[in-house]
């Protein structure tokens, strides 16, 4: 198991444990964490699981790219260099403490 | 284990009394049916139409997104088929539209839709927000100093065509069309209609395709700041991106995904809100909150009330064996009053947290491709018609009617006093 922190546009933490094979989205929806919304159900359709790595961990996991990256320009809160689809990261022990900040809109 | 949906029905059990009450094409009464089954049975036959109905957003969540195992190609197909004379009327009329995007699977779907997305995207439709909004006030305009409306006809059956046909460059559009064209078209392939309609509704749909055929071939001529200029751009002369006539079918399906599903929303999100003043009232406060007044809306009393799906290889859904080519029709506005999913299911408050985690739009690699437009016009409406007229009051007494159609909801008519 993994364990890392989505932290919601308020503030609130929440940590988790995650298992290595799923998707950060997959795995804020089994631990019922709000804001990714993940529409698309991971298809690639909706940028609705939109989130933000921690500088860290973006360095670790890498930036988006292709289809992902261009379709982080329509999410509905503007995308930073710490932009990515939670549907499409993949969780593995890179991820270990790594703090995943939800966005205030994802629709 | 799996149980045989014969010998359920012979003990006359709750799944044989749902597919003996289930009403497909009535949606008076739907939500309490809907409400009365779906503890007891997720899933039930409906001899009627040959389909399964699902229930349960859990079910209804993992079909969705399986196109592995479930097809889309049925999803605009008519409910009832066709007399061979209709199909030769359209032959006649060259009508070659085509299934491209909710009607299609991968890796057809794929293709289609990575050029789709690159202008049936957020970024793309909140660029047209100022125009819309112009749109809005315009309608509005034309309600002031009027005692009673029918605030369908008034504002909500045009303005989703008028913001489609935005998207295709077409600023001058006689809205008298707008109605001739609408009126059957779902009718013909979700309701069950009678001869003399098929006839009408076809003449119509050809009547449409020739102009979606001329729209597209203007735009080849002198390309313009659209959605089929944009299109004919992403395809560059080459088929393997997409063909003239899926392009033409693309632009032909916008209008039917964009009109009525939205025209519908707004009616269903405004009617509950008048029928409960305080909540009116709330947004006439703090016009902020239409937003997720909007996300309510679409998940007390959405559009789309059920969507179709066929199976390509047997499958067990909640316990039921299903063979390969089963029809089977996923009630969204069941899943959007799943307890299992929100609190008090059966109340409509606009401030709820989680109305946005609503199934309106559907799930998966079908996904509204329009949602965030679908959004943004019924936030508008919002904001417009409570800032316009914030005492307006339904008329007492009145009847409210849908249409007879198995996927789309929503009232003909609301009549209201503006001013209150
Ligand atoms: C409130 C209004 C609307 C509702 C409730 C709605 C609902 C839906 C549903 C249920 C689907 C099928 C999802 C599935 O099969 O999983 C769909 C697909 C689609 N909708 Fe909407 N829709 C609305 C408005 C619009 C608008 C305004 C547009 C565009 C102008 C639009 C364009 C589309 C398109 C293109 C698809 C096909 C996507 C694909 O197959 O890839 N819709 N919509
Ligand atoms: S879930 Fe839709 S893009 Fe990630």
């Amino acid at each position: 198991m993994v364990q890392f922190t989505f932290i919601q546009p308020d503030g609130t933490r929440n940590t988790v444990y995650a298992t290595p094979g799923m998707s950060v989205m997959e795995t804020a929806q089994h631990n019922g964490i709000g804001g990714i919304i993940a529409e698309c159900g991971g298809s690639m359709a909706c940028a609705t699981c939109h989130a933000y790595f921690d500088a860290d961990t973006i360095a670790k996991i890498g930036a988006s790219e292709g289809n992902e990256h261009e379709m982080l320009d329509f999410a509905a809160t503007p995308r930073s260099e710490h932009s990515r689809l939670s549907c499409q990261v993949e969780v593995s022990e890179v991820l270990e403490g790594a703090e995943i900040t939800i966005p205030d809109s994802q629709v | 284990m799996t149980e045989n949906p014969q010998t359920r029905a012979a003990a006359g059990c709750p799944m044989e009394q749902a597919s003996e009450t289930f009403r497909p094409f009535e949606h008076q009464g739907m939500y309490e049916f809907l409400a009365s089954v779906r503890g007891d049975v997720p899933i039930f036959f409906a001899p009627e139409i040959d389909y399964w109905v699902v229930t349960r957003r859990a079910d209804i969540e993992k079909i969705m997104p399986d196109a592995d195992r479930f097809s889309a190609e049925l999803a605009t197909q008519p409910v009832f088929p066709w007399p061979d004379s209709v199909g030769r009327y359209l032959e006649g009329r060259n009508f070659s539209n085509e299934a491209v995007q909710v009607a299609c699977d991968p890796p057809r779907h794929t293709r289609i839709k990575k050029s789709a997305a690159q202008f049936l995207n957020i970024r793309q439709f909140m660029s047209y927000e100022d125009a819309i909004r112009d749109l809005v006030r315009g309608y509005i305009e034309r309600m002031r100093g009027q005692e009673e409306i029918d605030l369908v006809e008034a504002l909500t059956y045009e303005l989703p065509a008028q913001v489609v046909f935005l998207l295709l460059g077409v600023t001058d559009f006689d809205p008298k069309k707008i109605k001739a064209w609408g009126d059957l078209r779902l009718h013909m392939i979700w309701g069950d209609p009678n001869e003399h309609d098929l006839d009408t509704a076809a003449r119509d749909l050809a009547d449409f395709w020739d102009y979606t055929v001329d729209l597209v071939e203007a735009r080849k001529v002198s390309p313009q700041d659209d959605y089929p200029s944009k299109l004919l751009a992403l395809r560059d002369g080459d088929d393997a991106v997409l063909t003239e006539n899926e392009i033409k079918s693309l632009i032909f399906g916008l209008l039917i995904a964009g009109h009525e599903t939205t025209t519908n929303a707004a009616g269903n999100l405004l009617l509950e809100l008048l029928r409960r003043p305080n909540q009116w009232q709330a947004i006439v406060d703090d016009p902020s909150r239409a937003k997720n007044a909007v996300e309510e809306g679409l998940r007390y009393v959405t559009s789309v009330v059920a969507w179709r799906r066929q199976t390509k290889e047997p499958v067990t859904v909640s316990g039921i064996d299903l063979p390969k080519g089963a029809k089977v029709l996923l009630s969204l506005a069941s899943a959007n009053r799943d307890p299992a999913k929100f609190d008090e299911p059966e109340m409509f408050d606009i401030r709820r947290k989680n109305a946005q985690e609503h199934m309106a739009f559907g799930r998966g690699l079908h996904h509204c491709a329009g949602a965030p437009l679908a959004r943004l016009e019924l936030r508008i409406i919002l904001e417009e018609l409570t800032t316009a007229f914030p005492e307006m009051a339904l008329v007492d007494d009145q009847s409210i009617n849908f249409t007879r159609t198995l996927s789309f909801r929503g009232p003909n008519q609301i009549l209201v006093r503006p001013c209150g």
